[in-house]
């Protein structure tokens, strides 16, 4: 039967009050217990009860004598008391009381007959329940005035209780929610550190996010980062229960970390069964209850979502919530780190392979400056590893030392032209050796930020050096052509195979008898290498013989390893050797000379120097044969010369013995001069080997053997002539010479004759001759047709008949002219 | 030591070993107004110079045969006989140090006015 409740029963406020003390459903403590057993044996009854009223129920924190915790309201005595804050309700027969007539207790078990209560209020006024005391029987006289005391008193006793109850719980709770958000605190800070140190590796930033916020929140069983990929999600991080599911793929739709990242905002959910957001099957398969889910934003698009769950239901509370945010954000900030490292990580990837994969040197360089600020060395900053091959210096070997400690000794022009293009920010194009390495490189030398340089650079040792041994034949060839002694020719071939070849010393040795000595003539040595020129002993310095025997170059890299001369190999140190090539030169199969290349220090020696070398061996060889030739020419020429001479003089004596009854002796003389005339025309020829004669030369000698020179004034440009062109000139001059000393300006004291030539540019040029006569007695043409020699004057040069003769009062003036090509022509 | 016979003319000895160059060189001793002796070989001119003391100048070839032949006989007679003026005639030129002191070479072919003058400043 239903009997009715107070209305206080339900007043909010009331039950507000009740729920702040967070009593109901708390386990025994002894404090209240004390109290009802107190009460019991103050008002001497069986049963004592502190109650609180609920909206539905009433509950009791202590009891005694009474089994249940709880009853609902219709058994509820207590309810009563509360419109009645004032007083202690007692109630002697409950059979007879109207209110609790009808109670289930009262009609059925335990049979309750008799009840009071004191309220229980609250400083705030409001009554929670009673402190009630029971008996199974009626009693009339209710409770003495001292028992009343003694029940309210208890009752304050009780609220006492649980203002201290709550007191404490108060402080539990804050010393809870502080150790809570230091935890969080923690977690972040490590979380943080955590994002530092995976350095934009995006596992590593997601690992460090889900471990944080599992150490934040610890109502959490599982977490993980589900990053959207298209329209699903992939569970990218997992940890606790979640671990196993790695990998996941779940539906943007249908999810609650779906709606959670297409509507952006964070999302508590209390119990996965009643949500309207998640896939059943999803939440069995988790083991999901309740969770919190973030969103993980970057600007305003969801990359995805952290979330934290749990099997209990509505296992999180609001600042639950908050973490998660928290962690989300900080799983955004890595993100975003990672996602530049990586862009950063794949540029800086992409250009280290093509510095690395260059076959060009690179180098990155930074100047190093002395107290005053000039520049005195560089740094190596970077070098790429073709940079090591192109040195031959292990990469990283330079890297942090200056070029001057990796490189002792190097060109000041790799400092100071460097410091230029930091200076001036100019980029500079360079070719230029190292002279230590022995190596050449072109390359190009720009500026980087502040002191720093880049180099970019390719050996040119290789070119350079063809160019070097290139030059060194065309520079031999013409020495060659124009050297006519043969030792000026091997000391010139020396200095040139030992400058093209970076040697330390070079020469040309001749062979003495069966490859015994070496007679070596004067060397070209570099700097500080001393010669060596002098006679040598083939045996004191090795096996070395077999190789000149047979004409084969002997090309020796280290004199201290090689079989065949390292047991010679002091010997050879101490005239500053230690590689050699000997080049020979050969005469008719005979090895006769050797071309010598020297280094002081170990050496390979390139096929093409070696190839070189035997170009130039050929050709001094070529040199030496042309000038013998030339040599035995000359002797050839000479013989030619005496016989030809001796000839004409036998002709000279044959004819004047012939003609010694002839009465006119200057006929005889005559003849006797033309052919001495000719002669000297031979004589000019002969110091040329007759291919061609100076014409100032010819001139004089044919004029000296008629009269003292200081008659003669000559004029004209010195020139050659070809050998027909002297024999008709000293012939024309000799008959002209002849003629002005019988009859013209020669034959009187004071006469004078200028002989001057020159050419013109007609259109065929030519040679004009001119002999004018001065200072003679008075000219008289001469009558007739003349004898030969008047008629040898009028032929001309070369017997062209071009022959001007005038004869004037002061003299003769003649002028002859010649093609000048046939006065210069070798053949006529 | 005194001439015995001042007027008689000078002996010029003359060394040649082709016999037409010899009439020519004995014709130029004899227009310059010298005695020819004349000698065919180096051997005879040593003996002769050894025989005549009268002899004061030596006209000889140095392109003989046996090619060093007139140079080694000029160079003999400057040794054993230092007071000998010598001509000497030949178709290459020679240097200065090569001659012997007061050597003078004449060139071939003849050039006569050279050659009489030349013995006449020696053979006067």
């Amino acid at each position: 039967m239903p009997i009715a409740t107070p209305s206080a029963v339900s007043d909010p406020a009331r039950l507000a009050a009740l729920d702040a003390y967070a009593i109901l459903d708390t386990p025994p403590e002894a404090g209240f217990d004390d109290i009802v057993h107190l009460a019991c044996r103050l008002c001497d009854v069986p049963v004592a009860l502190v109650s609180f009223v609920a909206a539905d129920r009433q509950w009791f924190k202590a009891r005694a004598g009474f089994p249940d915790c709880e009853t609902n309201l219709g058994s509820s005595v207590c309810a009563h008391a509360l419109t009645h804050p004032d007083r202690v309700l007692v109630i002697p027969d409950l059979t007879a009381d109207p209110r609790t007539a009808g109670n289930p207790l009262v009609t059925g078990e335990p049979f309750i007959r008799f009840y009071a209560g004191a309220p229980l209020v609250s400083p705030e006024g409001h009554v929670l329940g009673s402190l009630c005391v029971i008996d199974h029987r009626p009693r009339p006289d209710g409770l003495s005035e001292t028992q009343t005391e003694d029940l309210v008193l208890l009752a304050r006793q009780v609220m006492a209780q649980l203002a201290l109850r709550r007191a404490v719980l108060a402080r539990d709770f804050l010393q809870m929610e502080e150790l809570r958000a230091f935890t969080v605190r923690e977690a972040l800070r490590d979380t943080q550190t955590a994002l530092a140190d995976a350095d934009g590796d995006l596992d590593g930033v997601l690992r460090a996010v889900v471990d944080g916020a599992m150490r934040a929140v610890p109502a959490a069983e599982g977490c993980v980062v589900e990053l959207i990929d298209g329209d699903h999600l992939e569970y990218r991080a997992v940890a606790g229960s979640l671990e196993p599911h790695r990998g996941l793929r779940v539906p943007l739709g249908g999810s609650l970390a779906g709606q959670c990242a297409t509507s952006r905002t964070p999302l508590r959910m209390a119990d996965a069964y009643t949500d309207p957001y998640v896939r059943r099957d999803l939440v069995k398969r988790l083991g999901l209850r309740s969770a919190v889910v973030a969103p993980i934003l970057r600007g305003d698009v969801a990359l995805g979502v952290l979330k934290l769950q749990s099997s209990r239901v509505d296992a999180f509370t609001d600042s639950d919530l908050v973490q998660v945010g928290m962690f989300a954000s900080a799983a955004t900030t890595g993100l975003g780190a990672a996602g530049t490292r990586r862009q950063m990580r794949a540029q800086d990837a992409y250009w280290r392979s093509l510095f690395d994969r260059l076959v060009e040197g690179f180098v990155v360089g930074e100047i190093v400056r002395d107290a005053g600020g000039r520049a005195v060395d560089w740094r190596y900053v970077e070098v790429n590893p073709a940079w090591g091959n192109l040195v031959g210096i292990e990469a990283a070997a330079a890297v942090g030392r200056t070029v001057r400690e990796v490189l002792p000794g190097i060109e000041e022009a790799w400092i100071t032209d460097f410091a230029q293009v930091v200076e001036t920010g100019e980029p500079a194009t360079f070719t230029r050796p190292v002279g230590v390495l022995r190596r050449w490189y072109d390359g190009r030398a720009f500026r980087l930020e502040g002191d720093r340089f880049g180099v970019i650079f390719m050996e040119a040792t290789g070119r350079v050096q063809a160019e070097g041994r290139r030059n060194a034949l065309l520079a031999l060839g013409d020495e060659l052509r124009d050297l006519n002694s043969i030792p000026h020719m091997t000391r010139i071939a020396a200095e040139i195979v030992g400058r093209a070849l970076d040697a330390t010393r070079a020469g040309f040795g001749r062979i003495v008898g069966d490859v015994e000595h070496i007679d070596i003539e004067p060397d070209w040595t570099a700097p500080g290498t001393a010669s060596i020129a002098g006679r040598h002993r083939f045996e004191d310095y090795g096996d070395i013989r077999g190789h000149l025997r047979r004409g084969e170059p002997l090309v020796i890299d280290d004199v201290a390893t090689d079989p065949r001369t390292r047991d010679g190999a002091a010997a050879w140190e101490a005239v500053g050797i230690r590689s050699l090539v000997n080049m020979p030169v050969r005469e008719r199969g005979r090895t006769v000379a050797v071309f010598i290349v020297h280094d002081m220090h170990p050496r390979v020696w390139a096929p093409e120097e070696l190839v070189f070398l035997r170009n130039v061996a050929d050709r001094v060889e070529a040199g030496v044969a042309r000038v013998r030739a030339e040599e035995n020419q000359s002797v050839l020429n000479r013989e030619l010369a005496h016989r030809l001479k001796n000839t004409l003089t036998v002709v000279q004596s044959i004819a004047s013995q012939t003609l010694r009854g002839v009465t006119e002796r200057d006929r005889v003389e005559t003849f006797e001069r033309r052919v001495l005339a000719l002669s000297r025309a031979h004589d000019v020829l002969l110091e040329r080997n007759w291919s061609t004669a100076r014409l100032r030369a010819v001139t004089e000698n044919v004029l000296a053997m008629q009269a003292d020179l200081g008659r003669f004034a000559l004029e004209g440009p010195d020139m050659e002539v070809g050998p027909q062109a002297a024999l008709s000139l000293s012939l024309l001059l000799h008959e002209l010479a002849t003629n002005a000393l019988k009859y013209g300006a020669l034959s009187a004291e004071s006469g004078r004759v200028r002989i001057s030539w020159r050419t013109e540019d007609a259109r065929e040029p030519v040679l004009i001759l001119g002999w004018v006569e001065s200072g003679g007695p008075p000219v008289t043409p001469p009558g007739g047709r003349g004898g030969f020699g008047s008629r040898l004057i009028r032929m001309g040069l070369l017997g062209t008949r071009d022959a001007r003769l005038g004869f004037e009062p002061e003299g003769l003036r003649a002028e002859f002219r010649a093609p000048l090509a046939d006065v210069q022509g070798q053949v006529h | 030591m005194a001439q015995p016979r001042p007027p008689d003319p000078p002996a010029v000895l003359v060394v040649q070993d082709e016999p037409i160059l010899m009439l020519a060189m004995a014709g130029y001793v004899e227009e310059a107004g010298c005695e020819p002796v004349e000698a065919t070989t180096v051997a005879e001119a040593i003996r002769l110079l050894e025989t005549r003391s009268d002899i004061r100048t030596v006209f000889t070839d140095l392109d003989m045969r046996g090619s060093t032949a007139g140079m080694n006989l000029a160079l003999a007679i400057r040794d054993r006989w230092p007071p000998i003026e010598l001509l000497l005639l030949s178709s290459q030129p020679w240097k200065t140090e090569e001659l012997p002191e007061r050597g003078i070479v004449l060139g071939k072919p003849f050039d006569p006015r050279k050659i009489i003058a030349a013995i006449r400043k020696f053979a006067p």
